[in-house]
């Protein structure tokens, strides 16, 4: 395990598993995962075919895991792994595809690219071909406790901040409270309206809840850096202060990547299984809704639409919720052309948001989302992850839409409280 | 010389390598296992492994207009080819003397023309797209046009020997038989067997999550 | 990456052009002989037919019995068209027609454009850009034009070559594989042969539907003719399809109509009645397919080695801007108007991308 090759071809070799080889075994190379992948069709780059993006694990599984491979390989006819199978494929994998799954929703043959891809990128990332962004923001979250750089200090100082005012209650490391609740650091800094929504909801809700000093962070830099090392340390960190705090259920945030790591692959990534529920707080708050503890008053009468973030619905299947919910109020409420589980990534998933190097990729790419926008016409855009919320406001800005208003889903619901 | 081999030892072990190589290409992939899923499951795995394995046959409505040639020639060749295999006259007669012991009916001779011209089409088509578009030129590899050019042989020397007028062309038909037979486990053509547990798969994944794949 | 992809479309190019170059030689050398061969048959047979002129008391009835000088019509209980003839005069003509003109005209006809081709490439070699290639594209065709292309190609071809060795196997391939090798060689290839034909009524609806725009002659073809396409030098002007083109496209559609049709005839006989029809399909298919082979060989010439960076346009399918500068100026102009698409297929060429990726969600360009 010294060179950069080696590691990386060590690690994708490690990551051959069934799924992998009844993957590879089917792939018919018909090129229908390309026409779902907005990074293709923006682009026009068939370099950017997510199947195309699997290239260095399908190398390793081919020469090491196939009978045709092997033998090739021992008699020196099969192509070796170069580092330029790791390197060349760092843009495409890290710049290139925003881990949105669309790709593997429309796969003849039932091949789900986005685990693959997932896989490549721990290949690369073992190797050291990861972009710089992705690569501080690991670091950060490794030190800090946040990838943006955040301390328990920043969290303390937006607190007395919020609580003086909106004049709410905001609990901290409450033992015993009934829900954790967990934040992006996006949502202490740039949209702490959350933080005030979760607060007057679980108020008007009567249940107790609360936030931990100790670590806040949902979001999660190994899974997006594809080191899994690096996100079993940050999930242990969540475990032990929802553990810590004796809490019963532990609420994602509205960030798409932080709910899937969480609630579907966290436990499968620590090995064991959680003693406590993990929900997303648009979860709870309909499940709060069904049971009557939520009423809402008033309507929202703009012309509003909703964006899946594709983390959120396609890849964690909360697809109802954002509906019923925004149901109660919205009187105008248009849905996108492809919505749902079909839904148009904001292009900044999977750490490319985190990369600055891919902006100029991510904002062609946002010219789908801006064509469903254009045909719809609305005032305002609601989402449930900040991340995308940051993105479809930058998207936005960049084609001067300002004229849409973003906001997270969480936050529009208190404001409609009873 | 030639026919005693073709019809002998060499289809013999074709059948071997075959059956025995699809037969170890599945233990492999079920060897590996998968670990137990342990996130709590929104709905079962079951079925969703099994919608996916029935929807993958239909294109989603939304990438359709897209997708729409290869649709079309896939599923003229495919079913063409399935058609062919199971109902063309010489071979219920080679199954039910070799295989089955049993026989069904059999294709009209003009039906087995349309068939075979459809199926013909369909794969001639996908062959030429997949050489035109810039994203399968790109993902295509060596295994790939192997293995269409195999299949297109073996479709022209069955309809060669049509006429059953000669061994030599028989023979011929199935030697390339055997030869695909033979390539048929080592390659893409696996993808014939492996999109069930890919589907399974994924569609488990995503059904455990509540979505329909 | 980009220059990979460069190398790989240049080593492409040379299996095309090796697979078509040994076609070529493949079908027509073994007809150069036989054809000389068949010259000689014909001139002995002349001679035969003088001796049978001679005076010969049975001669009205074995002249009545050839169909000689009239129809008669013998009776008979069997039921059917011509039963009862005993020898078909047209039947006679028509066997005639095939073994004295089809095969000796057509195989002289075939050989001579083939040889006219060669010698014209090895006088004036290949025509090259001039002034190199710009690196600049200019979209020409879309990938459903280059799926119909080539599909009618594969089919064409798998028709010629059964076909041929059908209309020349017997003196060509007997001498090589025996008269019962051939004789297999022969009912593989009339499966074949009527296997794919209607396969060629879909190529040419398609060709027709998919480049029928910009086929329309008008009054600068006349031009571009009298300048005999600028084959002898000198400039001419064309706009998106010269007038070359164009004819090739009306040839194509006409004769292979008239391809289509009689093939259909032939392969539907029992339904057909009358001898006379069938031999007159017969005519049509064979001297419509010797023509349109011959034609290819110099569509195939002038769309590979014959002009530098032509074949792009079916393979990737854009050109350079200094190839269709030089051949279809007026296009030309019309294209850098338009530059958008220009950058388009530009960018394309960069990553190895050309059309048929380009079109955006919601514009679906059904492929
Ligand atoms: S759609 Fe599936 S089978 Fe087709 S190329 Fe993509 S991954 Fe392979
Ligand atoms: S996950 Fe999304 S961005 Fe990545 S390859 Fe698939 S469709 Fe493209």
């Amino acid at each position: 395990m010294s060179t950069p090759l080696e590691r990386g071809v060590e690690t994708l070799k490690a990551q051959v598993d069934a799924r992998v080889e009844a993957y590879f075994s089917s792939c018919t190379g018909c090129g229908v995962c390309a026409e779902a992948c907005l990074f293709y069709l923006e682009s026009g780059d068939p370099r950017y075919t997510p199947i195309y993006k699997t290239e260095p694990l399908r190398k390793v599984w081919k020469n090491d895991h196939t009978l045709l491979g092997k033998l090739s390989s021992s008699i020196g006819l099969s192509e070796p792994m170069t580092e330029s199978d790791l390197s060349d494929w760092e843009e495409l994998v890290y710049d290139g595809c925003s881990m949105c799954s669309r790709c593997s929703m429309v796969c003849p043959v039932g091949i789900d690219i986005a685990y693959l891809i997932r896989k490549v990128k721990e290949g690369l990332a073992a190797a050291g071909f990861v972009p710089e962004g992705l690569q501080m923001a690991g670091e950060r979250a490794l030190e800090l406790g946040s990838p943006m750089g955040l301390t328990e200090k920043s969290l303390r100082n937006a607190i007395s901040g919020l609580e003086k005012e909106a004049g709410v209650k905001i609990p901290i490391d409450v033992e015993g409270a009934e829900y954790l609740c967990m934040l992006s650091s996006a949502e202490i800094v740039m949209y702490s309206e959350y933080i005030t929504a979760l607060s007057k909801i679980f108020s008007a809700a009567d249940i107790t809840w609360t936030l931990s000093s100790k670590y806040f962070e949902a979001t999660n830099t190994g899974v997006q850096k594809g080191d899994s090392g690096l996100a079993v340390q940050l999930l242990e960190r969540m475990v032990k202060v929802a553990t810590e705090l004796k809490v019963k259920t532990v609420i994602s945030p509205e960030c798409g990547h932080a709910y899937t790591t969480f609630r579907w692959d966290g436990p499968n990534i620590l090995g064991r299984e959680y003693p406590f529920k993990v929900m997303h707080i648009l979860e709870l708050l309909d499940q709060l809704r069904a049971d009557g503890k939520l009423k809402t008053s008033g309507s929202f009468d703009e012309r509003l639409t909703y964006h899946d973030p594709c983390n959120i619905s396609r890849r964690g299947g909360v697809l109802a919720q954002p509906r019923q919910l925004l149901n109660q109020f919205a009187t105008n409420f248009v849905e996108m052309d492809e919505c749902g589980e079909m839904n148009w990534c904001c292009g900044g998933g999977g750490g490319v948001s985190s990369n600055e190097r891919a902006e100029p990729l991510r904002l062609k790419v946002f010219n789908i989302k801006k064509r469903q926008l254009d045909a719809l016409n609305v005032s305002t855009l609601v989402t449930s992850c900040s991340n995308c919320r940051t993105m479809l406001e930058e998207g936005l800005e960049h084609n001067e839409m300002e004229n849409i208003e973003v906001i997270g889903l969480t936050e529009l619901l208190a404001d409609h409280l009873e | 010389m030639f026919e005693q081999l073709v019809d002998g030892i060499l289809w013999d072990i074709a059948l071997v390598i075959f059956f025995v190589g699809i037969l170890w290409r599945i233990i492999d992939v079920l060897r590996r296992g998968t670990r137990r899923d342990l996130s709590v499951p929104r709905n079962s795995g079951v079925p969703g492994a099994i919608m996916a394995n029935i929807r993958g046959f239909f294109p989603r409505r939304e990438i359709a207009p897209r997708v729409r040639m290869k649709v079309i020639a896939g599923y003229m060749f495919h079913l063409g080819l399935l058609i062919l295999l199971f109902f063309a006259a010489p071979h219920v007669k080679f199954i039910a003397e070799h295989i089955t012991g049993f026989s069904w009916a059999a294709m009209p001779y003009w039906a087995f023309i349309v068939t075979a011209q459809v199926a013909f089409a369909g794969l001639i088509l996908l062959w030429i797209h997949r050489l035109l578009h810039p994203v399968t030129r790109l993902i295509s590899r060596r295994d790939d046009h192997v293995g269409a050019i195999l299949v297109f042989l073996v479709m022209l020397t069955g309809c060669m020997a049509l006429a059953e007028i000669s061994s030599e062309l028989r023979v011929f038909h199935r030697f390339t038989v055997e030869l695909l037979m033979i390539y048929f486990p080592f390659s893409a053509l696996m993808h014939a067997i492996m999109f069930v547990p890919s589907r399974a798969y994924s569609g488990a994944t995503f059904g455990r999550r509540g979505v329909n794949l | 990456m980009a220059a990979e992809n460069r190398h790989n479309s240049g080593r492409v190019r040379k299996i095309v052009l090796f697979c078509v170059f040994s076609l070529l030689v493949v079908v027509t050398v073994p007809l150069i002989p036989y054809a000389i061969d068949a010259y000689a048959v014909a001139g002995k047979q002349a001679s035969v037919e003088k001796v049978a002129a001679l005076e010969n008391p049975a001669i009205n009835l074995w002249n009545d019995v050839r169909q000689r000088n009239e129809r008669t019509q013998g009776l008979t209980q069997v039921q059917g068209v011509d039963s009862g003839v005993l020898i078909n005069k047209a039947g006679e003509d028509w066997r005639r027609f095939r073994v004295e003109q089809l095969v000796p005209y057509g195989a002289w006809f075939m050989g001579g454009i083939l040889g006219a081709i060669v010698l014209y490439y090895l006088l004036k070699g290949t025509q090259m850009m001039p002034g190199g290639p710009t690196g600049v594209r200019i979209p020409r065709t879309t990938l459903n034009q280059r799926t119909a292309h080539w599909f009618t190609a594969g089919v064409f071809w798998l028709l010629a070559v059964t076909g041929l060795i059908l209309l020349y196997g017997r003196f060509v391939l007997i001498p090589i594989l025996g008269s019962e090798g051939f004789a297999v060689t022969a009912s593989a290839c009339k499966e074949m042969h009527n296997l794919f034909g209607p396969l060629f009524i879909l190529a040419v609806v398609a060709m027709f539907v998919l480049f029928i725009k910009g086929n329309m002659y008008n009054l600068g073809d006349l031009k571009w003719f009298a300048k005999g396409g600028g084959m002898f030098g000198g400039h001419v002007s064309a706009g998106r399809f010269n007038a070359g083109e164009k004819t090739w496209f009306w040839l194509v559609i006409m004769f292979g109509s008239a391809l289509c049709v009689s093939g259909l005839l032939l392969v539907l006989a029992a339904l057909v009645p009358g001898r006379e029809v069938l031999s007159l399909a017969h005519m049509f298919h064979g001297i419509s397919a010797v023509l349109l082979i011959a034609v290819s060989f110099g569509h195939i010439y002038l769309g590979t080695v014959g002009v530098e960076g032509t074949l792009d346009s079916m393979t990737t399918g854009s050109v350079d801007a200094a190839w269709a500068k030089a051949h279809h100026d007026q296009w030309y102009a019309e294209m850098m108007n338009d530059s958008a698409a220009v950058e388009a297929a530009d960018q394309e060429q960069g990553s190895g991308l050309v059309e048929g990726g380009v079109a955006k969600p919601g514009q679906a360009p059904g492929v």
